[in-house]
């Protein structure tokens, strides 16, 4: 190699680096850049969902609603949209995040924002329905041909049994599945008050004894069992009986006999709402209650609150004794007795000795 | 292209053979995972997955913030550089090694530190909040994070440069009548053009992966602040893992071709 056209290569080098670089800028830049016939900003409404939302929200419910306020109004809404476990979402919610919406997967999320001032106390509850805009029963996931033979929460209690759960302390759902397994063991115990709450001891005891991964959120945790990770995993009905129905769920639906059905609640963050949007978010909050919408929601694999419409999804499944937080004196109470005074000071004690 | 003798080559084979087994499983078989997944479905796939308006947002904001972040940090940490190895003053050392912390604090912590601060419950944020201005949930504050974590960088790879400049060629500078805008510009500059050169890839290619700290500070807002690692993350949870991973591949594809001329570069002129 003869120096000058080293020179020359290494010439070309830095020139076809540079075109590079200038590429990538360009690229990067590309949208932004102000061209002839760009359309007018559309008005964005910033939507945040707990983490099993994204495809009905996203793929259904949010573009019908755009697609409605266009034939009304002629504007163009554009939706901005984050989904994440419901904790997560509520201390982004604390922090500031500017969404003007989220549906959380608990009421006890509404609350912790009351309690930051991020809302009015029990402003949620003044929506339709309380704010429960969707349900979904909590069941299980387990491996195909379901070879150690779960058909209950107790079965999760049997040696050998790894679970795949969501984590309580960032998941909504997690803590729907805490109540699910505390509440199927309660129920059914025939005896006073005491027994009844050491029969629920004993299933959240079994339960969280072989969970042996937990993830940010129940969608989170749904990707780990996928991907190999235990034996079984409590989950909403709703993300997973989809998948089941076309065969690409790597596993099978078990509906235990006894179980929860989750309540998600609406919240619209007054603060983030300038006066001029407000007609905008009324016309969506009341939207995600109407029939067409919660039709979608069902399609999508979600209850709705609308007894009539649930019949509108074949792929449901039936439990034999249901149950809502409300049987348990709500969520301020579930709270405080059982994921605080039952699951975390007794049953996360024994677990970690 | 390395002119060894024949007879070091071979001798060169068990010890380099050795290093690539243990690199495999830990280096080069995940990235090339990468690749695998991404183009599991065929090129059309990933090509749907790759042209969706979400991955090309996120790619194309990422870009963005990496040349902003790039650019500032060039002359931020040229300038703090140029300052520390000029300049001898009391609590010298802890400032040089505060604004070398960055590196070593955990992003989330950093992002963390950076929401308590300018958020809207923070120091700044409060004074800002009612100008209407706040720069968390936006892409300013992906750029306040990003320039945060990469600000050593620069540093690292100027400084010594600095350090090692004789004072003789700026004094000669001087007084020959040179400015000191002159000087910095034709005596000191091109002494820095390599450390300038990797310094400013390094910057880019940290800020253009960066997770930790942006996760906390974006409100991972797609179409808005998600950038294309939380992109990746995003989907990876939802299950998507196609997805995911053509936009990983196209973000790994990048990195090497930075680094490939960072190391072409910093090693050319010995050759």
């Amino acid at each position: 190699m003869t120096r000058d056209p080293g020179r020359l290569a290494g010439r070309l080098q830095g020139a076809l680096a540079l075109a590079g670089g200038a590429a990538l800028l360009l690229y990067a830049l590309w949208p932004w850049l102000p061209r002839a016939g760009h359309a007018a900003r559309p008005r964005t409404v910033v939507f945040y969902g707990f983490s099993i939302l994204g495809e009905a929200m996203n793929g259904a419910v949010l573009p019908e609603f755009a697609r409605r306020w266009r034939a009304r109004t002629g504007e163009h809404v554009e939706f901005i949209t984050s989904f994440a476990g419901s904790g997560t979402i509520t201390n982004q919610l604390t922090l500031g995040v500017p969404a003007q919406c989220a549906l959380l997967s608990l009421e006890l999320d509404a609350e912790r924002l009351a309690k930051a001032g991020v809302l009015p106390p029990g402003s949620w509850r003044r929506l339709p329905h309380g704010g429960v805009v969707n349900r979904t029963p909590f069941v299980l996931v387990v491996r195909k041909g379901n070879p150690k033979r779960i058909h209950d929460f107790a079965d999760l209690a049997r040696p050998g049994v790894k679970v795949v759960h969501p984590d309580p302390l960032t998941s909504g759902g997690a803590n729907w599945a805490i109540l699910a397994e505390y509440g199927s063991a309660a129920r059914r115990s025939p005896g006073p008050p005491d027994q009844k709450r050491e029969a629920g001891f004993e299933s959240l005891l079994g339960v969280w004894r072989h969970v042996a991964a937990q993830a940010a959120s129940a969608r989170a945790a749904r990707t780990q069992f996928e991907n190999g990770f235990g034996d079984v995993l409590v989950t909403y009905e709703q993300d997973v009986i989809g998948d089941a129905a076309k065969g690409t769920l790597p596993g099978e639906v078990v509906y235990p006999p006894s179980t929860v059905l989750s309540e998600h609640t609406l919240v619209v963050v007054d603060k983030n709402i300038a006066p001029s949007e407000r007609p905008l978010i009324d016309a969506l909050a009341a939207f995600l209650w109407s029939e067409p919408a919660q039709t979608l929601f069902v399609q999508r694999g979600f209850r709705s609150v609308d007894e009539r419409l649930n019949g509108g999804n074949p792929h449901f499944g039936t439990i034999r004794d249901p149950f809502l937080v409300r049987d348990f004196g709500g969520w301020d109470r579930v709270k405080k007795e059982i994921v605080d005074g039952i699951w975390k000071d007794r049953v996360m004690r024994e677990v970690g000795r | 292209m390395t002119g060894n003798a024949p007879g070091e080559r071979s001798r060169a084979r068990i010890p380099v053979g050795l290093l690539v087994l243990v690199l495999l499983p830990l280096i080069l078989m995940p990235i090339a995972a990468v690749f695998v997944f991404a183009f599991k479905g065929g090129p059309a796939a990933f090509w749907k997955a790759f042209t969706t308006e979400d991955a090309q947002f996120a790619l194309r904001f990422s870009l963005l913030i990496a040349f902003l972040t790039a650019a500032i940090n060039a002359v931020l940490g040229t300038w703090a550089s140029y300052v520390l190895s000029k300049y001898r003053f009391p609590g010298e050392r802890p400032l040089a090694i505060a604004i070398n912390l960055p590196v070593a604090i955990p992003t989330v912590v950093v992002g963390t530190s950076l929401l308590l601060l300018w958020g809207p419950i923070g120091l700044f944020g409060k004074l800002l909040e009612p100008l209407g201005l706040q720069p968390m949930f936006k892409p300013a504050g992906v750029l306040l994070a990003h320039l945060f974590v990469t600000f050593p960088y620069m540093l690292g790879a100027v400084k010594p440069l600095l350090d090692e400049l004789e004072v003789t060629y700026e004094e000669a500078a001087y007084t020959l009548g040179a400015g000191k805008w002159q000087t910095f510009r034709y005596v000191i500059l091109p002494a820095l053009r390599g450390g300038l050169f990797s310094g400013t890839l390094l910057t880019f290619a940290h800020s253009l992966g960066e997770f930790g700290a942006t996760v906390m500070v974006s409100g991972n807002l797609r179409l808005r602040t998600q950038t294309a690692p939380l992109y990746i993350f995003a989907q990876f949870e939802a299950g998507h893992v196609a997805e995911a991973n053509a936009v990983a591949a196209v973000l790994a594809a990048l990195s090497f071709a930075i680094f490939f001329f960072l190391l072409r570069y910093s090693t050319g002129p010995k050759r």
